[in-house]
């Protein structure tokens, strides 16, 4: 078989150059690529400045570790890969910190929740329906939250799920059955 | 094969969630046309995928352009470049491009040329501010973060060794030693911009050092301690300043 050729200008080139060490590829590379790794971390971390974080962090480490990405792989899912991990460790950590640290505000926007006015306009429809679905999605162990984050908000496939979580196929359909029973019963709760 | 409640509801969800296909797809659909309890089950799951697919999070924004976003991790990858800071990833890299990086080291008006140039619609002062603004933003927040931090080392007070004077930190510790790894992100992208918060930044660096060194289970003295040099040096005061200033 032939080699593949890296065109100019594909990801696969762009990813060869920054493994070279050329700073110049990095910023076509995150034009292609930000928006959707933003929504990824936005999606599973929920708030807007730890995703802005998240993706500038994924960054950096793409670029730390460019010199030794597969060439065979796509650039995409390997970024995909490095955000939802970046995405974990940063909710893992606010988890933590909000178990030590009593947020007072929680008790502001539950109360928010359940004050059963009708919402007024469709920003605060949204609002709540965001507020909802975080609620359902707290619910999840990190893994299956990423599950649903991957399938439901990027449209992945299990097989590209599978391989950006590193799990197995079975593991992935069970992850996702349970995560959304999981979620149907917090909405039930929250939405009665 | 007869399957379980069990493997029908798992039908269903994988059915609701869009990934069953052919004949798996045409089984759930005709086992969920004769099973009520299935078909109930079906439409709630179906719902709840539909409400996922509504959420506005799905299309959000960032909220600071490409070219601010790109600067900062150029900024942070030539930080890491400093030698001594230099990733372990680099100690593969090829000799050719060991030299790219000592030429981009020496010489930084090379680096200079490699940056891209922003957009013209925004212009180079405009992304400055923004960019100053974020990294204000930044330091607003590992300052709270960090006072955070002290006050729950100020408000512990469950013994964890009662005979040995021992009080219970729990995960704080832990906390501030995480703080740390994040700060060179967080605080040093731009000296300048956070040039006013300096010494603030310093003394609570200084603070989270010595938390992040006790033990969970840490001897009440020297919690006293730390919480003296806090009282001392009105720590949580100058941060809840700093925090307002910052965040203008």
């Amino acid at each position: 078989m032939e080699p593949q050729q890296d065109k100019p200008g594909s990801d696969r080139e762009l990813m060869a150059r920054l493994g070279a060490g050329d700073k110049g590829a990095l910023a076509p590379l995150m034009e292609r690529h930000y928006r959707r790794l933003y929504r990824l971390a936005l999606s599973y971390l929920r708030q807007p400045d730890d995703a802005l974080d998240t993706v500038q962090e994924a960054f950096v480490k793409a670029w730390q570790n460019a010199a030794r990405w597969d060439g065979s792989a796509e650039a995409g899912p390997w970024l995909s890969r490095i955000a939802i991990n970046l995405s974990i460790d940063r909710w893992r950590r606010n988890r933590r910190r909000q178990a030590t640290f009593t947020p007072l505000a929680e008790d502001d926007h539950e109360g928010a929740l359940g004050n059963g006015e009708p919402p007024p306009d469709r920003g605060i429809r949204e609002r709540e329906l965001r507020d909802h679905l975080s609620c359902a999605l707290d619910a999840l162990p990190e893994r299956q939250r990423a599950v649903v984050v991957l399938r439901h908000y990027q449209d992945m496939s299990l097989a590209e799920i599978a391989t950006t979580l590193g799990m197995s196929l079975g593991t992935v359909k069970s992850s996702l059955h349970r995560a959304l029973h999981r979620m149907r019963e917090r909405l039930r709760e929250v939405r009665p | 094969m007869i399957l379980g409640h069990l493997g029908r509801s798992r039908q269903m969800a994988l059915l609701a969630a869009g990934v069953l296909l052919g004949r798996e797809k045409e089984s759930a659909l005709a086992h969920a046309v004769s099973c009520r309890r299935c078909r109930v089950e079906l439409e709630e799951l179906r719902a709840l995928v539909s409400l996922v697919e509504r959420d506005p999070l799905r299309d959000g924004e960032p909220s600071v352009p490409l070219a601010v976003l790109t600067r900062s991790v150029e900024r942070e990858v030539e930080r890491i470049l400093v030698p001594g800071g230099r990733p372990r990833g680099w100690l593969v890299v090829v000799p050719a491009a060991a030299a790219v990086l000592v030429v981009g080291l020496l010489v930084p008006a090379l680096i200079a040329r490699f940056r891209p140039a922003p957009p013209a619609a925004v212009s180079t002062e405009a992304l400055d501010r923004l960019e100053r603004n974020l990294v204000r933003e930044h330091a607003a927040r590992y300052l709270t973060e960090a006072g955070d931090v002290l006050v729950a080392v100020a408000a512990t007070s469950v013994d964890c060794d009662p005979p040995a004077g021992r009080v219970d930190l729990g995960p704080v510790p832990e906390q501030s030693r995480d703080l740390l790894a994040r700060r060179a992100l967080l605080v040093e992208a731009d000296r300048e911009a956070v040039a006013s918060a300096r010494a603030v930044l310093d003394d609570v660096e200084r603070a989270l050092r010595e938390v992040a060194e006790l033990p969970s289970c840490v001897r009440r003295r020297d919690l006293e301690h730390l919480r003296r040099e806090v009282d001392r040096r009105q720590l949580l005061m100058r941060i809840r300043l700093m925090t307002r200033e910052l965040e203008g």
